[in-house]
This record gives C-alpha cells, structure tokens and sequence, in this order.
C-alpha cells in the first residue's frame, strides 16, 4: 500500500468517484440490454401459450 | 459499559442461526442429488418434500431471524452507547422464538409439514407447525419492540441529535418487520390455524394468497438490510476509507423499506383472484425497488473507489486493485455486489409483468432467490460473524486465511449452483418437483445442468462446514490470546451536522406505509368480504 501526501488526499476526498459512474452506467446499461435480450430474443419469440 | 449480557445476547442468537444454517446445507445438497435421479436409494418423494420444506424453513426463517435479532441487539447497544432495553424481555424474546423452532420441526422433520415453507392453502401443514411458526414470529416482534424502545428513549434523551446509522437503519427494519409479518399473522389467526386445527371446514384460498402475498417480498428485504447496513456502516471503515454519504444511505433505507411492502402481487401474477390493474400497481412499485439498490451499490463502491485511490491507486479502475482484498469485510461486499447484480437483473424479469409468465413456477425462480439470498445476502452474514466473533468472544479470529477462502468457496459454489438452475428454468424445467427423470429428449438436455448444480452444492456444503468450524475454532479453540476490541463504525466524510428530522426518525415513513398499503392492499382484500363465492365466504367462516 502506497500512502499518499496530504494535498493528494485532499484532492482524492473531493473529486467525483469517477470510476464509480462509469461501473454503475455499465452496470445499468448492461441489464437494460440483458432483459432486452430476454424479452425480445427469447420470450417474444416463443409466441403464444398454446 | 460492561456488555457481557449484550454479547451472549448476540452470540446465543447467531449460534441458533448457524447451526440451522449448517442442518440445512446438507439438506440442500440432499435434495439436488436426489431430483437428478443419479443415486437411485436416494430417490423418495416424501423425504425430498420433508427436506425441501425443513431446508427453506431453517434458511428462511430460522437463520435470517436469529441472525438479525443478534445483529440488532449488539449493534443497537454499541451504536447507542446504551445496554439492551429490558434484557429479560429480549431472553423471553429468544427462548419463544426458540420454543417455536422446535415445535415446528416435530411435523417438519416427520413429514406432516411438507408443505415447502410457505402458507399458501389448499397445501395444509399439522396445525404444529403453524403453531411453531407464530411463536417464532411472535418472539421476533419482541425484538421489534426492543429495537423501537432503544431508539425512541435515545431520541428522548438526546434531543437534536443525529441517531446513528446503523440504529436508524436497524429500526427501519424492525418497522419493516412489524409491517411484513402482519400479512401472515393476520392469514394464520384467523384462516390457516382453525382450518389446521379443524374447528372450519373450508378456506378461503385467495384470500389467503392475498395475505400471504403481503409478507412474500418484504420478507426478503427484512434479511437483506443487515447486510445493507454492513455495506454502510462497516465495510468503508475495513477498507480504509469513509462513508460516501450518510444521508444517501438513510433515503436508500427509507425507500427501500416504504417501497419493498406494497408489491406483493408480482408473487400473484398468474393468480385469478386479483385484477390485473392491481397487479400492474404492484409491478410498477417493484421497479422503483430498484433505485435503492442502485443508491446503495453507487454509495459503497463509490467508499471503496476513495478507499483504493487513498490506498495509491490510479486512472479509471486502477482503485479495485488496491482495495485490501485480503479483508473479509471488503472480499466479502465485492462478491456479495456482484451476485447482487446477476440476482437484481433476475428480479426484474420476475418482476416484468408480462415476461414472468415464461419463468414462472420455473427452476428460475429458486435460481435467482437463492442467488440474491443465499448469495448476496448470507456472504454478508459470514464477513459480519468473522468481524463479530472476536469481539463477542474476546479471542482472535482462528484464520484469516481460511476465512478468505471460505468466502471465495462460497460465492465459487453458488455461481456453479445458481447460473444451471436460471438456465434450466429457460428450457422449461420446474420448479418444486421431486424428481427430472422422464427419459424423454426434454429432460435428457436439463441432466449436465443438473450434474453442475451437485458440483456446486458440494463446494457449499465444503465452505459451510469451514465457516462453522472458523467460528467455533475461533471461540472454543484452545488460545489464551485475548482479543480486546470495539465495534468500529464507518465515518461519512462529509460530517452530518444537521438532518431534516425525515431522514433521522421513523414517524413519518410509518404513516406513508400506512397509506401506501391502504392503496396497494385495501381493495385487494376488502372485496373478498363483498365477492360471492361457493361453498365458502370470507375468512372461511
């Protein structure tokens, strides 16, 4: 573990967790696409109950 | 403060929730076995049924509420700084409930209970086991009060002041509780127990779907706020780092509980006896659960995203990798996250009005509850325990090492078990059924899955059994090493100075709910009292 100077810390505590939005927005993004695929890849396309 | 009582308190109730935890390992290993139809002696509807049900009996109700009535006790008497209210009452509490677990594995274990741990008629247990199960629920309601008690008196005592996280998080939960377990107290008072003890010949069957509709999905929520308040309140302070935001964390709470009550009818949507508009309401609602969730992984990987760049890491994800990987607490959230995002995105297909009638009453089901709970929610339970048990029990944790392995083992082993089980569930599979083996070309394609599901409840079974014996390596292991230590609450970093009195009391979210389920539920259930029906009327009677 590398410690960092105390002008860096400052800056670490009050900049935006950058990498936090980009994992959550992907995070998102891939379950609106994943129950896409669900519905119009698989439950569509099986049709109507018989 | 001496709080030998508040330790024993916790310890007594979290033993009762291992060793149910333990028992029903092997039960579910059991049962995967036996529904593939490899070992043919093993093959027994009638066991299969007494297992399943004995299994979701344990897990679901016995290791959750044990667990969370222990988690309560301590955490409210450390975070207050106060000794549990009324400590007799809270022993009354524990031995009820304990008296219930006991009652109600007589006819579980002797198959007369078999009714897979739900309290959906026509399917009837011996009225034992509705019997067993209220003083369960009861003493839980005695924790309840407990909780509500500690926090009002502290409010009192300490006007204007900022009620600690994992308090205000730990009394929303016992509201929610109270709330939860009033749809199946109300289904067992009146419908289930003078039907079970035959004093009615009839019941009233949607109504009590309805009832129980109402308990189904908060329940879920009831396990999974420790774990959430794990997330907040001690996984920052493990990593080296602050809380994102406290007050976040408290609207993630509020709508987490206010909103996961009134959205039962998604457990209903293949059921005739509620409308469709209702079920559209209760779809809705589901969804905006949702936003919690969200709110809460943003908050605690944003704390873990500080913690690792503190810790020198660099550029968009370089952060993860420093993150004290080798810190149950931390390994443990980062595992229990990401299940929590494959079980969340099953949720929202259960949840999808339309699109659940291709999983529904499919092995999906099981597949995605065991992911969010046995996965999500109980890896939780096990980092809380490793961080709990030293300070409980005065003595140093046995292995960390072992520890760490046991988490990764566990979340390995529900991996290989859950995904199979969502797949078999898209090639049509059932759930609840005792055996797969028809021989016919269908069933032939669920047999690799089912192979997989064995393999992976075997690496649960392993870590199980490891987790147990850490933790009673760890109290009953021969070292004269004392372990003096106090829980350690995460700090937000922007310090909460001042709290609009909504995000620091319980009052109001009690009278939202209130409205909330007058809406969602009041005509649901009111019309069974107005509907004709044959041979039966409302409540039975």
């Amino acid at each position: 573990m590398s410690e960092v100077s105390e002008e860096e810390r400052k800056k670490i505590l009050e900049s935006s967790p950058i990498g936090t939005w980009v994992l959550m927005i992907t995070v998102g993004i891939s379950m609106v696409i994943g129950w896409m695929f669900l519905y119009y890849g698989v439950f569509l396309p099986r049709g109507m109950i018989n | 403060m001496n709080d030998m009582t508040e330790r024993k308190l916790a310890l007594s109730h979290m033993w009762v929730a291992f060793i149910a935890f333990i028992l029903a390992c092997f039960m579910g290993e059991y049962q995967v076995l036996e529904r593939s139809g490899l070992i043919e002696a093993l093959d027994s509807p009638t066991v299969y049924f007494a297992s399943v049900s004995t299994h979701g009996v344990l897990m679901a109700y016995v290791l959750t509420t044990f667990f969370i009535m222990g988690f309560g006790y301590y955490t409210a008497s450390t975070s207050l700084k106060t000794p549990v209210w009324n400590k007799n009452l809270a022993w009354a509490g524990f031995w009820l409930a304990l008296a219930g677990v006991v009652i109600a594995a007589v006819p579980l274990l002797l198959g007369l209970a078999s009714v897979l741990y739900t309290f959906y008629p026509p399917v009837q247990a011996h009225y034992a086991f509705y019997v067993g199960a209220t003083l369960l629920i009861v003493g839980s309601w005695v924790w309840c009060g407990i909780m509500i008690m500690m926090f009002l008196q502290w409010k009192e005592q300490n006007p204007g002041e900022i009620v600690p996280l994992v308090m205000f998080a730990t009394t929303m939960n016992a509201m929610l509780w109270l709330w939860t377990s009033a749809g199946v107290a109300l289904e067992s008072l009146f419908l289930i127990l003078p039907w079970a003890f035959g004093w009615v010949d009839t019941i009233d069957v949607g109504l009590a779907r309805t009832l129980f509709a109402w308990t189904l999905h908060p329940i879920v929520y009831f396990w999974l706020i420790p774990a959430y308040t794990a997330f907040y309140s001690f996984v920052p302070k493990h990593a080296g780092s602050y809380l994102f935001s406290d007050e976040l964390a408290r609207a993630a709470f509020i709508v987490l509980v206010v909103f996961s009550l009134p959205i039962g009818f998604h457990h209903l949507y293949m059921d005739p006896e509620q409308a469709s508009g209702w079920k559209l309401l209760h779809s809705v609602g589901t969804f905006i659960v949702s936003i919690p969730t969200f709110i809460t992984g943003f908050t605690v990987i944003a704390s873990l995203e500080v913690a690792g760049r503190l810790r020198g890491g660099k550029g968009l994800f370089g952060w993860i990798g420093t993150l004290p990987w080798t810190n149950t607490m931390v390994l443990s959230v980062i595992l229990s996250l990401l299940m929590l995002i494959f079980g969340g995105w099953g949720g929202l297909v259960n949840a999808s009005y339309a699109m659940n009638a291709m999983i529904h009453n499919t092995a999906w089901v099981p597949g995605h509850f065991h992911l969010i709970f046995a996965g999500t929610t109980v890896i939780m339970y096990f980092s809380i325990a490793y961080y709990l048990w030293p300070i409980l029990t005065k003595k140093p944790i046995y292995s960390n090492n072992l520890a760490l392995v046991q988490l990764w083992t566990w979340f390995i082993g529900m991996s290989i078990m859950t995904t199979p089980w969502h797949v078999l569930g898209l090639l049509g599979q059932p759930r609840r059924i005792s055996s797969v083996v028809y021989n016919n070309l269908m069933t032939l394609s669920w047999e690799p899955y089912e192979l997989l599901m064995i393999m992976g409840g075997l690496v649960l079974v392993g870590s199980a059994c490891l987790f147990i014996y850490l933790i009673f390596k760890t109290q009953f292991g021969a070292t004269t090493e004392v372990y003096e230590a106090e829980v350690e609450y995460a700090e937000s970093y922007h310090e909460v100075k001042d709290l609009p009195e909504y995000l620091n009391d319980i009052k109001l979210w009690n009278k939202v709910i209130a409205v909330l389920m007058f809406i969602s539920f009041g005509i649901p259930i009111l019309q069974f009292f107005f509907l004709d029906t044959y041979d039966s009327s409302a409540w039975g009677y």
